[in-house]
């Protein structure tokens, strides 16, 4: 239903002034997301871009997401190609501002895991990510 | 290298930590882990940058740290040094002149040595009579090159000068003529009058209510020994970070061992603004370095350091 509404809304000439929005809500993977971007609408687009990239260019398996309240937005778990673990990616905005509590907090909503990849997206859609780990790990040999 | 734990002397001087005894370096090094950076010259040579010496200038954080274990004391410089009293200025007086007198004679000797070995240089005999020759045969270009006073186009200025130069009054150094090298001690503790008894402090505060020392004071300093000092108590090694954009480099041990592990960034509270560049410019240099990047979280009510560290996720 949601989707067949977004489709006929792509018509009204009053909404074609923000394109980036109807294409978001017209995407296939836009009902995996929807009802968390409702909640967290500032975080609605870095959370699709990231989405999009770890399903369909990273090809993850398992991909899901979950609420992340302390963050206003929704985070993102799914494991890599042909690996076991599970791994937690939190979409950030490049232009956001973050803070150390705002990473710790992170960390206890996914129930502490080892590491964090921040997935920070910009504007025309390129996106990297880091890999934030808890404590002083050492660099890979 | 002495393994008694007589606390350290840092000099202060204009808010600066200095060591300069090579045997305290040495102790800094190997049983306390901290560096510092040499920063010697020669005075004649102060662009020379590579090859440093005395004194050792340590980081602000390290004497903190030095200070709050006990190693050290921090000794107010300047006023260390008071006004020598006439016998002890005498007695320095009197062993730079037995000083100068002792290197005059082993000059002298040395020269008539020299001198000996090379008149009997037949190489130099031949040399010597060639020049004479060469001398005889172009008169005239001799006569050009001979400036001596009797020649002098304005003999009666000279003639002048002289005598007022003669009549200038003696300085107490001048009974000595011939030259000699003036040697000037990097260390003042030999030195009668150098006395720091009355300007030695133990503790952090007590320097900084004297006013010589003020680091830490405020949030950022104390953020920066916080940090510093956990990573020590950890066992690492610290050196500068700029080289890396960070604040420090922590080594797993000394520096000319060991290359550096991460680039550790000092930041003042948990609520201090984190932009995501930073995560990146920070995280992707350290991975080409084969080094993580720390961010090193003060916490100023509790007194403690959280870090996170980060890489590159290679992928994406």
């Amino acid at each position: 239903m949601r989707n067949r509404g977004a489709r006929k809304r792509v018509l009204r000439a009053d909404q074609r002034l923000s394109p980036p929005f109807i294409i978001m809500e017209a995407h296939p993977s836009y009902r995996d997301i929807s009802s968390l971007s409702t909640k967290y609408p500032r975080a609605a687009g870095t959370l699709f871009l990231a989405y999009n990239d770890i399903v369909y260019s990273q090809q993850w398996t398992d991909v899901e997401v979950l609420d992340l309240e302390p963050c206003s937005r929704a985070a993102i778990r799914g494991r890599r190609p042909n690996a076991e673990r599970t791994l937690n990616v939190v979409p950030c905005a490049l232009s956001e501002l973050i803070s150390l509590e705002w990473l710790e907090n992170a960390f206890v909503s996914l129930a502490n895991p080892p590491e964090v990849y921040l997935a920070i997206t910009t504007e025309d859609s390129s996106i990297v990510y880091y890999k934030i780990s808890r404590g002083i790990v050492k660099p890979p040999l | 290298m002495t393994t008694d734990s007589k606390p350290i002397p840092i000099r202060i001087a204009n808010q600066r930590a200095y060591i300069w005894d090579v045997d305290d370096i040495a102790v800094l090094r190997s049983q306390h882990r901290l560096c510092g950076i040499l920063a010697g010259t020669l005075p004649h040579l102060s662009q020379q940058n590579v090859f440093l010496g005395v004194p050792l200038l340590m980081m602000p954080e390290e004497v903190v740290l030095l200070v709050e274990k006990k190693f050290a004391v921090l000794v107010d410089d300047p006023n260390a040094h008071q006004v020598p009293t006439a016998s002890q200025l005498k007695t320095w007086e009197e062993e730079r002149e037995e000083f100068a007198k002792r290197h005059i004679v082993v000059n002298d000797t040395k020269i008539n040595q020299n001198a000996a070995s090379r008149s009997m240089s037949e190489d130099a005999m031949r040399k010597r009579k060639e020049r004479m020759e060469r001398k005889a045969a172009h008169p005239q270009q001799a006569a050009l090159i001979d400036t001596s006073p009797e020649k002098s186009l304005l003999p009666g200025e000279r003639a002048e000068v002289a005598p007022a130069l003669d009549s200038r009054p003696t300085t107490p150094s001048s009974n000595i003529t011939a030259a000699y090298p003036v040697i000037i001690p990097s260390a003042s503790s030999t030195l009668e009058w150098y006395d720091t008894s009355a300007t030695t402090y133990d503790t952090i505060e007590a320097a900084q209510a004297a006013g010589i020392w003020s680091y830490p004071s405020n949030l950022s300093e104390r953020a920066r020994c916080g940090v510093f000092r956990d990573l020590w108590e950890q066992g690492y090694f610290l050196g500068g970070g700029i080289k890396f954009g960070g604040d420090y480099l922590v080594y797993p041990g000394d520096p000319l061992r060991f290359h550096s592990h991460f680039v550790a960034t000092v930041i003042d509270s948990p609520v201090s603004t984190l932009r995501p560049m930073e995560i990146v410019a920070h995280g992707r240099l350290g991975t080409a370095t084969k080094k993580s990047h720390l961010l090193c979280g003060w916490n100023d009510e509790n007194k403690d350091v959280s870090y996170l560290s980060i890489e590159w996720a290679g992928f994406g």
